[in-house]
């Protein structure tokens, strides 16, 4: 570490200290880190051993554990606000199951091809609308997701409607299908691998201690010479691949979509995911769409309670335990404080 | 396309626009009190029609007195909202968007208990006064959108007095304009807050009302309405109340003319769009902001 006050030089490694990224201290124990990995590995793992509903549930846990870890950086790592990623799902859902059943794609370009068009919408959409603050930033993105869910109901000729599109192939590797459960959590797993590595990296790259600049003050980030501009729309850019990337999923696990599933139903869950699991943490989205996941499969009777226990679940998360269960993995971090003196990095 | 379509739907985009206005002064009134967006302003229009209909069916009550009796509930309903939702997360100094998300769950969770509690079948209510429509060269206008306009002029005028005349209406007018201020007047801020929530409710709960007999109820409608609402007070200037009448009329009219031009199926994309369009070019509404 050098004392000189390099700021924003190319290397830059000071802005960290300027900046601590937020809500995520540096743990001070390997296990009070390895905490959430060990709780989420011990999930995908009983799903893998029981195979059948368990390893459906938790593979849908997966696919929501990618669109919420792009929200998180859009929400966590840069503290702003979007209640229309679902439009970003969507258009990588539809664009894979529109490119693979009508046209005859592979699944890879058509998840490419449907990422590139997430891409280009969040690009025209976010230009004029991250210029907005506050409420309106939030209406504005409530009012995108709402858009495109009409859009997917109204526009017959290409989405069906209500009736939706099956008969969407599962993903091929080599040929082989990946058709059963197990290959399905398999491969699930190890996309949320991908996406867990890319977002501890972004995290701790330059570019994600700009995001935490802008979190922090965005009046700050801009005296140290932070485009803040540039930078929203880089983490809305990101969040929205994600989005996109999830859709696809989706929509090659179950071979079907339809408007239902990017509905507000939808932002409700993923919002509801990234508070228990704790928002703008790294484990965070993979933990909290594991356990939300889980918690109404095992009262399955109250199928109709569902959406009634994730609002209470947030409204309390929110007033009591705002940092979700990362505050609690914090909090078994604090105990033993043995070594507080050494001060690692975050991960 | 005859002028008298034209006129008819001209007609119908009025009445629609009056409940979208009401709806829009809720949200203003609430956001005047506290700088709080409440977007579970949805669901006190869904339960207004709910309630009226629960108690007019099942409890076999006069019409009057059910309608008198809803309102009252969904008042008191949106006091309890505030005291469930809003004042623990005020208490908390939560951030501006937790307290939106807050709101909106409390949307959800609002619905789901009234399909538990009552079904998930669309629901009517009798019209007011059943009465043949009035003839307007050549353009009929039912007795049930008199009714709505009238009503909601009514409302306007009485809240319009409120504001401008009583000890409450002032003090909540204070209190928009600056609350530190006017807590060091000795105004109880804190029950402007509740006072605000019962209010909004209401009118809401009275949108709701007017509006079920010439379309229906669910449990599920209330979204569509709370967007159409914030628009309306986005047009007029978020924070001002009769600006957000004022943009409610002009989105029913718009409405209107969407659905004769592209179809029905466009309605809330148009609505959407012009919130969009307001938001990027001119997010201060046709009247400016407030303050």
């Amino acid at each position: 570490m050098t004392s000189s006050p390099n700021i924003i030089s190319r290397k830059g490694p000071d802005l960290r200290r300027v900046f601590p990224v937020p809500a995520q201290p540096a743990p001070r124990n390997r296990l009070a880190a390895a905490a959430p990995w060990l709780v989420a590995a011990c999930i995908v793992g009983y799903a893998l051993f029981a195979g059948g509903y368990p390893a459906t549930v938790v593979g849908f846990a997966l696919i929501y554990a990618i669109f919420v870890s792009g929200l998180n950086i859009f929400m966590g790592l840069t503290a702003q606000v979007s209640f229309g990623q679902s439009a970003f799902a969507a258009v990588g859902g539809y664009a894979s199951a529109i490119l693979t059943t009508q046209y005859d794609w592979g699944w890879l370009p058509a998840m490419v091809a449907g990422i590139a068009a997430a891409l280009a919408a969040a690009f025209a959409i976010g230009y004029p609308t991250l210029r907005l603050k506050g409420h309106y930033l939030s209406m504005a993105t409530l009012a995108i997701g709402l858009i495109a869910h009409e859009i997917a109901v109204e526009w017959e000729s290409v989405t069906m409607g209500y009736l939706g599109i099956s008969g969407i192939p599962p993903i091929d590797i080599a040929g082989y299908e990946l058709a059963g459960d197990r290959a399905i959590l398999i491969m699930l797993s190890l996309c949320v691998a991908a996406t867990v590595f890319a977002v501890s990296r972004i995290r701790s790259s330059r570019l994600g201690r700009a995001f935490a600049g802008l979190a922090g003050s965005e009046d700050a980030a801009r005296a140290l010479g932070i485009d803040v501009a540039r930078y929203k729309l880089v983490s809305f850019l990101l969040a929205a691949s994600f989005a996109s990337f999830s859709g696809s999923l989706f929509v090659h696990v179950v071979g079907y979509v339809s408007p239902e599933v990017f509905s507000l139903h939808m932002v409700i869950l993923s919002f509801t995911m990234l508070y228990v699991g704790g928002i703008g943490t790294v484990a965070g989205p993979v933990i909290g769409a594991l356990v939300v996941s889980a918690l109404p499969e095992t009262f399955r009777a109250f199928r109709d309670y569902q959406d009634l226990a994730y609002g209470t679940a947030l409204i309390l998360l929110l007033i009591f335990a705002p940092r979700g269960l990362a505050g609690l993995f914090a909090a078994l971090d604090r105990k033993p404080s043995s070594d507080r003196g050494k001060g690692g990095t975050a991960p | 396309m005859d002028a008298t379509l034209i006129g008819q739907s001209l007609v119908s985009g009025l009445g629609i626009g009056c409940v979208y206005g009401l709806i829009g002064i809720g949200f203003c009134v609430i956001y005047n009190a506290s700088g709080i967006v409440n977007f579970a302003q949805g669901a006190f229009v869904m339960l207004g029609g709910m309630i009226t209909h629960v108690l007019l069916v099942r409890g076999e009550l006069p019409y009057g007195l059910a309608i008198l009796l809803a309102v009252l509930i969904v008042a008191l309903l949106g006091v309890a909202v505030e005291r469930l939702v809003v004042r623990p997360l005020w208490n908390r100094n939560a951030p501006m968007f937790v307290m939106i998300l807050a709101t909106l769950a409390a949307q959800i969770v609002i619905e789901r208990l009234t399909y538990l509690a009552i079904d998930d079948q669309p629901k009517t209510l009798p019209v007011f006064t059943d009465l043949p429509p009035v003839m307007l060269r050549g353009i009929a206008v039912n007795m049930q959108s008199l009714w709505i306009v009238a009503g909601s002029l009514a409302i306007v005028a009485a809240l319009a007095l409120f504001f401008k005349t009583t000890r409450t209406g002032k003090a909540m007018r204070a209190c928009a304009i600056n609350r530190e201020a006017a807590a060091l007047q000795g105004i109880p801020v804190h029950s402007m807050l509740a006072l605000a929530f019962a209010l909004s409710a209401g009118l809401g709960a009275v949108a709701g009302i007017m509006l079920t007999p010439t379309q229906y109820t669910a449990f599920d409608i209330g979204v569509p309405f709370a967007i159409s609402g914030f628009i309306a007070a986005i047009i007029g200037g978020f924070g001002r109340p009769f600006g957000a009448f004022l943009g409610g009329l002009m989105l029913g009219v718009t409405q209107a003319g969407a659905i004769l031009a592209f179809g029905a199926g466009m309605k809330t994309i148009v609505a959407l769009s012009i919130l969009l369009l307001f938001l990027f070019v001119r997010p201060s509404g046709i009247l400016g902001p407030a303050k």
